[in-house]
C-alpha cells in the first residue's frame, strides 16, 4: 500500500468518520423523502413561530442599528414575539426559524408577502431549498442525524463498529420514528437531546468534564420540550441501581456532578434561551409546567376504541387495557426484526450478570469494568463500580414507556410520545446482533467469510427495518409492523392511523382542480398556518379559500375534506348531512387503507331555516 | 466441498439453542424484507374496487345493504358506490331489514351485519372478495323516525306539571330547551353514523315522546346512545331512557359516555297486530353536554 493509501486508510478509521457518513447519509434520506410528506397541524404552528422568533433577532438588529439595543429587550417587544406558542420552550423553533431566514428560497416580497407572519423585507439568502417548508425542517433533518451518529456513539462503548453501525440504522428506520425525525417538531428532537444528556451522564460516571456538559444538555433539552422533565428521574434510578451497595453499607451515595449541574447549569441554560422567561421567569416557569401537568385528554383510537376519558375508578379491564398501549404499540410499530435483536440484546444484558466480564463467550466487547484502585467522588461517581449497562438501558427503554402507561397520566396517545426509547431499544438490538455475528463467526471457519460477516449481517439485519420505512412513506403514522399485518392490519386490529392533518398533501392537485367557483373550502383538520405554508411553497394557489374550523362551517364550504381519524366521524356525517350524499368526491388511501376523504357539493345549498315565531 | 470444511460442526453443536435463535432471527429478517417488498402490491387497488362496485350494480336491488369489511374501508366503499347507500341506510338502526346484503370483503374479514346469514353469490374482484347474503327480512310496521311527525312531545316537570311542545317545520321545539328539542337528524354516536331522533336534554324534567296507534308486529327495537364524542367527553350525566307500550313499562335504557349505540329489542308478540300507544321517557341525571339520539322500529 502506497503512502496515500495508508492516509486515506487512516482516516476513514478516525472515530468521527463512521458517525458522520451516518449522520449524512440519515439526513440525505429524509431530504430526499420529506417533501412527499404532509405539513402537520403542530408543526404549521411552529413555523409560524419560529418565522416570529426570528423576527425579534430582526428587531434586534434594528435596535442596535438604531443605537437603542436595550429596546429590543423590553417586555412589550419581547412577548410579541416570543410569546407565539409560549407552551413549548422555543429552541427548536428558534432553530427553524434561523434555517429558514437562511436558507429559503427568497419570493418574500411578492404576493405572497401578506403570508408571513412577520413584516418581511426582501433579504438575501443561501437558497438550498425549493420549497420553504423545507428550509424550515433542515434542523429537525440535521438533529435526527445527529441523533444517529450518538447512537453509533454510544453502542460502540460496548459493541463493534458493525454492530454499533447497525443499531445507528435501526434507530431511525423505524416507520413512526422516521415520520416524526423529518418535522418541525419536537418529538425526535427531545428524543436525540435524550440520548445526548444519557451519553454525557455515562460519560460523567468516570470523566468530570462530561458532568458539566450534561448539565449544559439538559439545559438544551429543557428548552428542546417539557419532556426533559423526566430525564433525570429515570438517570436517577440507574445512579441508584449502580450504587447499591452503597446502601447495604448504610452509607447513602454522594450527589454527583451531573446531577448537580443538570439542577444548576439546566435551568440557566433554559433561561438564556428562552427570552419569554426574562422578564416574569417564575410565574411563567409555573404556567408551562401547569399547562403540561394539567395536560387536557386527547382523542385516541387504540384496539379499536376511541379513548379520550379516563376509565371510571371501577373499570379495571379499562385501566388495565389502556395500560398496554405503549407496549402494546411499540410491539406492533418497531419493526419486528429489531425488536427480535432487542430480545436477543436483552438475554446477552441478563447473562452478563451471571457471567464474568472476562469471559469471552460475550459479544459485549467493553464491558467498563471498574478501574482498579479506583475510588469513587461525586465527579467520578461509577469509578469503583460495575456500570449496569443493562440496568441503563432497560430504564431508559421502560421509563418513556412505563410514564405513558400509568393512570395519572393524560391520554395522549401516539407512539411519538415515547419515541425517547427508541434509540436504546436501537443500541440493544445492536448488542443483538453483535450476538448474532459473534456466534457466525464461531461457526464459520473460513477465514475471508468470517471478515464480511460483521458487515453482511448488519446489511441483512437492518434490511427490513430500512424496507419498511420505506414503505411507511409518508404514512408512517399508519404504518404497523408484521406482526400486526401492515396498514391493513394495523387498520383491522383499530391501531390509530394519524393525527395532525399532514396526510392531504397527496390530495392537493386534486383539490385544486376542483376548487368551487364559491372558494369556499373546509380543511378540517389542516390549520390554516398549514395551508398558508401549503401557498408558500406553491403547493396551493394564492388565495385558496379556508372558511375555517368548527362543526358549524361545513356547511358553509362547497369542497370539504375530512381527516378520518375514528374521533373525526362526525365531520363525515355532518359533509353528508349538509351535501346530502354519503359519496366521496374522492379518497387517498395507502395501501388501500383511506387517510383522507374529501366531498363535493353537488346540489344547491341546503335552505336556510325560518326563524321560529 | 463438505459442510465441515468451511464451518466448525462443533461450536454448532455446543450451543444448538443459540444457533436456532440465531437462525430465526435472520429467517425473520428475510421473510419481513419480503413482505415489506411484496405487502402493498397485494393490498386491493382502485381497479379491484371498480371491478366489485360494477359487479353490485348489475345485481343491485333497491332495499338492498352494501357493507365494507373491515369497516375501515367504508370510505372507499361509498367512493365506488355511495350513491347507492343513501343516509338513512348509512345510519340505519341495524340490518335487519334488509334481506340482501352486498358485502366487499379483504384479506378474509366478515361484516358483522351478515353474521350469520346464509351466501348466496360470491366472487373475486382482485384482492377484493364480494358476497352476497339473503335472509329474511325483518318486516318494519312502524319506524320510529321516518314518523316522527306523528309524535306527541311534552315536558314533564317534577311537579307533574306538563309543557307542551311543538313541531316546527323539522323539529319539534319544547319552550324550556334548546332550538332544536327534538329533531330527525343524522347523529354521530360511537363513533357511527345513526339516523336517529335527536333529543336535547336540560333540566329536572322528563321529555316525553309519545306515538299514538302504532302497529305493532313481534318486537319493538330500540337503539340508544350519546351524540358527538366532544360532548359526550365533557359531559357526565347518564341519560335513562324507559320505553312503555300502553302505559305499560317494556324496559328501560341507559346512555352514558361509554355506553356507546345499545339496541334492545323488547319482545311484543302478544301484541302483534294491534295498534298501542308507544311512549319514550327520557330523563337524565345531569343534563350539561347530553344529546340523546333514539331510534326504534316495531317490527313483524
Amino acid at each position: 500500500m502506497d503512502e496515500v493509501g495508508q492516509k486515506t486508510r487512516r482516516r476513514w478509521a478516525r472515530p468521527w468518520m463512521v458517525p458522520l457518513l451516518l449522520a449524512l447519509a440519515t439526513s440525505g434520506w429524509m431530504l430526499a423523502v420529506e417533501g412527499r410528506q404532509g405539513l402537520a397541524r403542530d408543526e404549521s404552528q411552529y413555523f409560524r413561530a419560529g418565522e416570529r422568533y426570528w423576527g425579534w433577532f430582526e428587531a434586534l438588529g434594528d435596535a442596535v442599528r438604531a443605537g437603542k439595543p436595550g429596546q429590543a429587550f423590553s417586555r412589550n417587544v419581547v412577548d410579541s414575539f416570543w410569546g407565539d406558542n409560549h407552551e413549548h420552550p422555543p429552541l427548536m423553533k428558534t432553530l427553524y426559524g434561523l434555517s429558514w431566514r437562511l436558507f429559503h428560497r427568497c419570493d418574500c416580497t411578492g404576493p405572497k408577502r401578506g403570508l408571513h407572519p412577520i413584516a418581511v423585507h426582501k433579504h438575501r439568502t443561501l437558497p438550498l431549498f425549493a420549497r420553504e417548508s423545507t428550509a424550515f425542517r433542515f434542523p429537525a433533518i440535521l438533529l435526527a442525524g445527529l441523533g444517529v451518529a450518538l447512537v453509533y456513539w454510544f453502542a460502540r462503548r460496548w459493541i463493534g463498529p458493525w454492530a454499533a453501525a447497525g443499531a445507528a440504522v435501526l434507530s431511525v428506520a423505524q416507520p413512526h420514528y422516521f415520520f416524526h425525525a423529518q418535522i418541525s417538531c419536537f418529538d425526535v428532537p427531545i428524543a436525540v437531546m435524550a440520548v445526548l444528556v444519557a451519553l454525557a451522564y455515562w460519560k460523567s460516571l468516570r470523566a468530570p468534564r462530561w458532568g458539566i456538559l450534561c448539565g449544559v444538555f439538559y439545559g438544551l433539552a429543557l428548552a428542546t420540550k417539557h419532556n426533559a422533565w423526566l430525564i433525570p428521574c429515570f438517570l436517577l434510578v440507574h445512579y441508584l441501581w449502580m450504587r447499591r451497595r452503597d446502601f447495604l453499607r448504610l452509607r447513602p451515595p454522594r450527589i454527583p456532578l451531573a446531577f448537580v449541574s443538570m439542577a444548576t447549569l439546566g435551568p440557566i441554560v433554559l433561561f438564556v434561551l428562552w427570552p419569554w422567561l426574562w422578564h416574569a421567569p417564575v410565574p411563567r416557569v409555573r404556567e408551562w409546567m401547569q399547562r403540561h401537568a394539567q395536560h387536557e385528554h386527547y382523542n385516541f383510537e387504540y384496539l379499536g376504541r376511541n379513548w379520550n376519558l379516563p376509565p371510571a375508578p371501577e373499570q379495571t379491564g379499562r385501566w388495565l387495557l389502556r395500560a398496554t398501549f405503549p407496549f402494546v404499540s411499540t410491539a406492533f410499530t418497531v419493526p419486528v426484526t429489531t425488536l427480535a435483536l432487542a430480545a436477543a440484546g436483552t438475554l446477552v444484558f441478563a447473562r452478563r450478570r451471571r457471567k464474568k466480564a472476562s469471559d469471552d463467550q460475550l459479544p459485549i466487547i467493553n464491558c467498563e469494568p471498574p478501574e482498579p484502585g479506583a475510588r469513587a467522588s461525586w465527579a467520578r461517581p461509577g469509578a469503583d463500580v460495575d456500570l449496569a449497562p443493562g440496568i441503563f438501558l432497560a430504564v431508559q427503554i421502560l421509563g418513556p414507556l412505563g410514564t405513558l402507561a400509568l393512570p395519572a397520566t393524560p391520554i395522549f396517545g401516539g407512539v411519538k410520545h415515547f419515541l425517547a426509547a427508541m434509540p436504546f431499544v436501537a443500541i440493544l438490538a445492536g448488542v443483538g446482533l453483535a450476538w448474532v455475528t459473534r456466534l457466525a463467526a464461531e461457526l464459520v471457519t473460513a477465514e475471508r467469510l468470517r471478515q464480511v460477516l460483521p458487515a453482511a449481517l448488519a446489511v441483512l439485519l437492518c434490511l427490513p427495518a430500512v424496507a419498511e420505512t420505506q414503505r411507511s412513506h409518508p404514512d408512517g403514522t399508519g404504518h404497523y409492523n408484521l406482526l400486526a399485518g401492515g396498514f391493513i392490519g394495523g387498520a383491522s386490529l383499530g391501531m390509530n392511523r394519524q393525527f395532525w392533518g399532514y396526510s392531504v398533501l397527496p390530495l392537493l392537485p386534486w383539490m385544486k382542480a376542483h376548487r368551487p367557483p364559491s372558494n369556499r373550502i373546509y380543511w378540517h383538520d389542516v390549520l390554516h398556518d398549514a395551508v398558508l405554508m401549503y401557498v408558500r411553497d406553491g403547493r396551493l394557489p394564492l388565495g385558496i379559500g379556508d372558511v375555517g374550523v368548527g362543526e358549524p362551517l361545513v356547511a358553509q364550504a362547497d369542497l370539504g375534506i375530512v381527516i378520518l381519524e375514528k374521533h373525526f366521524a362526525v365531520y363525515d356525517y355532518l359533509h353528508w348531512e349538509s351535501y346530502q350524499t354519503t359519496q366521496p368526491a374522492q379518497v387517498y388511501a395507502h395501501e388501500g387503507v383511506p387517510f383522507v376523504v374529501a366531498y363535493q357539493r353537488k346540489a344547491p345549498p341546503p335552505r336556510q331555516e325560518p326563524l321560529p315565531p | 466441498m463438505r459442510l465441515s470444511s468451511f464451518l466448525d460442526v462443533n461450536a454448532f453443536r455446543r450451543h444448538r439453542l443459540a444457533y436456532a435463535c440465531a437462525a430465526g432471527i435472520v429467517l425473520l429478517a428475510l421473510v419481513e424484507t419480503g413482505n415489506a417488498l411484496l405487502a402493498p402490491l397485494r393490498a386491493p387497488t382502485d381497479r379491484d374496487w371498480r371491478a366489485a362496485a360494477a359487479a353490485v350494480r348489475a345485481g343491485y336491488r333497491p332495499g338492498d345493504l352494501i357493507v365494507a369489511a373491515p369497516d375501515w374501508a367504508d370510505p372507499l366503499l361509498r367512493l365506488h358506490l355511495g350513491d347507492l347507500i343513501p343516509i338513512p341506510v348509512a345510519g340505519r338502526l341495524d340490518a335487519a331489514r334488509f334481506g340482501r346484503i352486498w358485502e366487499i370483503s379483504q384479506r378474509g374479514a366478515r361484516s358483522p351485519e351478515a353474521q350469520g346469514s346464509p351466501v348466496s353469490q360470491t366472487s373475486r374482484q382482485g384482492a377484493l372478495t364480494l358476497r352476497r347474503y339473503e335472509r329474511p327480512a325483518a318486516q318494519v310496521s312502524f319506524d320510529f323516525v321516518a314518523e316522527w311527525s306523528r309524535a306527541s312531545v311534552s315536558r314533564v316537570a317534577a311537579g307533574g306539571q306538563v309543557n307542551l311542545c311543538y313541531r316546527v317545520s323539522d323539529r319539534f321545539e319544547c319552550p324550556d330547551l334548546p332550538a332544536q328539542s327534538l329533531k330527525p337528524e343524522l347523529l354521530e354516536i360511537d363513533t357511527s353514523p345513526h339516523f336517529a331522533l335527536a333529543t336535547a336534554l336540560a333540566g329536572h324534567a322528563t321529555t316525553v315522546v309519545e306515538f299514538d296507534r302504532v302497529p305493532l308486529g313481534r318486537e319493538l327495537a330500540v337503539g340508544a346512545g350519546l351524540h358527538n364524542v366532544w360532548l359526550r367527553k365533557a359531559g357526565k350525566g347518564t341519560v335513562s331512557l324507559r320505553v312503555l307500550v300502553q302505559g305499560r313499562e317494556l324496559g328501560r335504557m341507559e346512555a352514558g359516555s361509554m355506553t356507546g349505540w345499545t339496541v334492545r329489542k323488547f319482545d311484543t308478540s302478544g301484541l302483534a297486530g294491534q295498534s298501542q300507544n308507544v311512549r319514550f321517557e327520557i330523563t337524565v341525571d345531569d343534563p350539561n353536554s347530553r344529546t340523546l339520539g333514539f331510534a326504534a322500529e316495531a317490527r313483524s
